[in-house]
């Protein structure tokens, strides 16, 4: 599997105090990875490691097949900060002039990528504006049009969304499945779950510096799949089997809910009521939420 | 590191600190022309003597000044380099680009420098200009003087980097300022140790200039504009707190350069260490 990122037991140790520990992650080119966690759960700690503004205590990683730090890779690689300040004396288009002589990009690609990007984050018509004029929402939407100038193929958004109304938002989503159409691989840090649940691939879940899950959003959603049925002809021993099978079962009636460790077993609910004679009339399996399985995995923190 | 360089004039030209130095500058001028211009109408009732003492003094009256105010604009002007971007918060979108930290630094220092040089070299050939132009004074040596006027603020300018990339904005400028202090206090101290051959007061100056030497620089151009030649005047040429009793060695000349790349080299190596 290419991967676009690629960490080996990433650490970063503030003296005492552990800010990311341990963390192997694996992230394949082309994906739309959401990292969530509570608040000084270290997602930033790892992002900024990634884009070099940390320097890790221990582990390796790579991004887009090199060594942490590369230069290659960096030119390949945009970055909005969580905290997404730029000159305030300069204009919207200086702050992308000056950002693409930051990554060396020559005048031609300047020309056609600028207007670009302008565009895709809804800037059209206020590059000329001094930053300083600017509202949070359009300093954050010219921080995205700052990571996204080199056309990166790797782009890390730490809590892109923050300061947006809910139509900026939707844009924002919509440009982070575009990415991902166009082959792009995005990190995406943030808190709002519906959010990282519509467009991820790919999700991790870290928790006081540790990595607490980690898969496919599906897969992850699917683990302690409640399901609810209804049975026509239920017998004692079809309900000891079901509830052997689930973590959690109850029957009202006709009706049943029980909790299944995954997707998997579904199939083996319906096998059970038909082996045991019983009419099945409908299987439904719920849909775990992302806010569910980041309440089990992150318990209450206060 | 060209686009470091031309983002930190484009910031020097909108914080406005090149155009108040301007103003400080140009006040300054007209105020020294005036004074140079009346001390020139009048100074046909001095005998010789006291010509030949009062106008060296008025001259390097005003480069004493004149390089505090170059000075002003080199710590002024780099305060924040590093610190400034933190504090503002620019700093995590710039150092996460391709450029190397060193680029960085060293683009901010070099665009500062070369701004401070053109800086340093007008105001010196301007009261160069003044002197020569309303009294009869003709300094020598003055490719190398004006070569030291320009490396004086470079001096402080690295220094300032250097604190800049381990202090906050405003003790940067607490601590920028105490060194100058001590740098001047501790040249004048010399200037009296010498002059009454007091060994502790230039004791005194002498360390005062390790710690920051940009008053032993000052000195030198002093001594190598107002001492053409060994004449029984020299000494009162150089009398009062802008002269130089002594010429600072070549060795001090030495230990400022080294003391500069050491400052740069300390701050690009903190800059590159520094977790942000």
């Amino acid at each position: 599997m290419d991967l676009a990122i690629e960490t080996n037991h990433l650490t970063k140790n503030f003296g005492s105090k552990t800010g990311c520990a341990d963390i192997c992650l694996s992230v394949p080119r082309g994906h739309v990875f959401g990292f969530l966690g509570p608040n000084g759960a270290g997602k930033s700690t790892l992002v900024k490691m990634l884009v070099g503004l940390l320097t890790p205590t221990a582990g390796r990683a790579r991004l887009l097949g090199r060594p942490l730090g590369d230069r290659a890779a960096r030119r390949r690689t945009g970055f909005l900060p969580e905290l997404f300040r730029y000159p305030d004396w300069m204009t919207g288009r200086e702050v992308l002039d000056f950002y693409a002589g930051l990554y060396h990009l020559d005048a031609v690609t300047r020309r056609r990528r600028i207007p670009l990007v302008l565009e895709t984050v809804g800037l059209t018509g206020r590059e000329k504006q001094r930053v300083r004029s600017f509202s949070k929402g359009m300093q954050q939407r010219l921080g995205l049009a700052c990571a996204l100038l080199p056309d990166p193929d790797l782009i890390f958004l730490d809590e892109p969304t923050s300061a947006l109304d809910p139509l900026g938002r939707r844009e924002v989503r919509e440009i982070i499945s575009a990415l991902k159409s166009g082959g792009k691989t995005v990190f995406l840090n943030s808190h709002l779950l519906g959010e990282v649940e519509q467009v991820c691939d790919r999700v991790a879940v870290i928790r006081k510096g540790r990595i607490v899950a980690d898969g496919a959003l599906e897969e992850l959603l699917s683990v302690n799949l409640e399901v609810s049925l209804e049975v026509e002809g239920w017998t004692p021993e079809l309900e000891a089997a079901l509830a052997h099978l689930s973590t959690g079962f109850t029957r009202v009636e006709r009706r049943a809910r029980l909790t299944l460790a995954g997707r998997e077993d579904l199939a083996r609910v319906a096998e059970l009521v038909l082996a045991h004679g019983a009419r099945l009339y409908s299987l439904v399996p719920g849909q775990r939420s992302l806010e569910e399985l980041f309440v089990d995995l992150i318990g209450n923190e206060n | 590191m060209l686009t470091m360089i031309l983002y930190t004039w484009r910031e020097m030209l909108h914080r406005r600190v090149l155009a108040v130095t301007l103003l400080m500058v140009v006040a300054f001028l007209v105020l020294y022309g005036l004074a140079v211009r009346q001390l020139a109408l009048h100074s046909g009732d001095l005998d010789p003597l006291a010509k030949s003492i009062v106008i060296p003094q008025i001259f390097s009256a005003g480069l004493y000044f004149g390089s505090f105010i170059v000075s002003f604009l080199a710590v002024f002007s780099a305060l924040g380099a590093v610190s400034g971007e933190v504090e503002n918060g620019t700093v995590y979108g710039l150092v996460a680009t391709p450029v190397r930290r060193a680029e960085i630094l060293l683009g901010k220092f070099l665009g500062y420098a070369l701004a401070l040089v053109v800086y340093a070299a007008l105001f010196f050939l301007a009261i160069g200009a003044i002197v020569r132009g309303y009294t009869s004074l003709a300094p020598g040596g003055q490719g190398g003087a004006l070569a030291l006027f320009c490396l004086q603020p470079l001096v402080l300018l690295a220094v300032t980097v250097l604190g800049s990339t381990l202090l906050p904005t405003l003790a940067n400028g607490i601590l920028m300022f105490m060194l100058y202090a001590v740098a001047m206090v501790g040249g004048m101290l010399e200037q009296i140790g010498w002059l009454l051959h007091v060994q502790s007061l230039q004791q005194i100056g002498i360390i005062s200039s390790l710690i920051m030497p940009v008053d032993a620089l000052y000195r030198k151009i002093v001594y190598i504009l107002l001492t053409p030649t060994a004449t029984p005047l020299q000494a009162l040429t150089q009398m009062g707190p802008f002269g130089a009793q002594v010429e600072p060695s070549v060795w001090m000349l030495v230990y400022t350069i080294a003391y500069l790349l050491v400052a740069v080299a300390l701050a690009v190596r903190n800059f590159n260490r520094r977790d942000f």
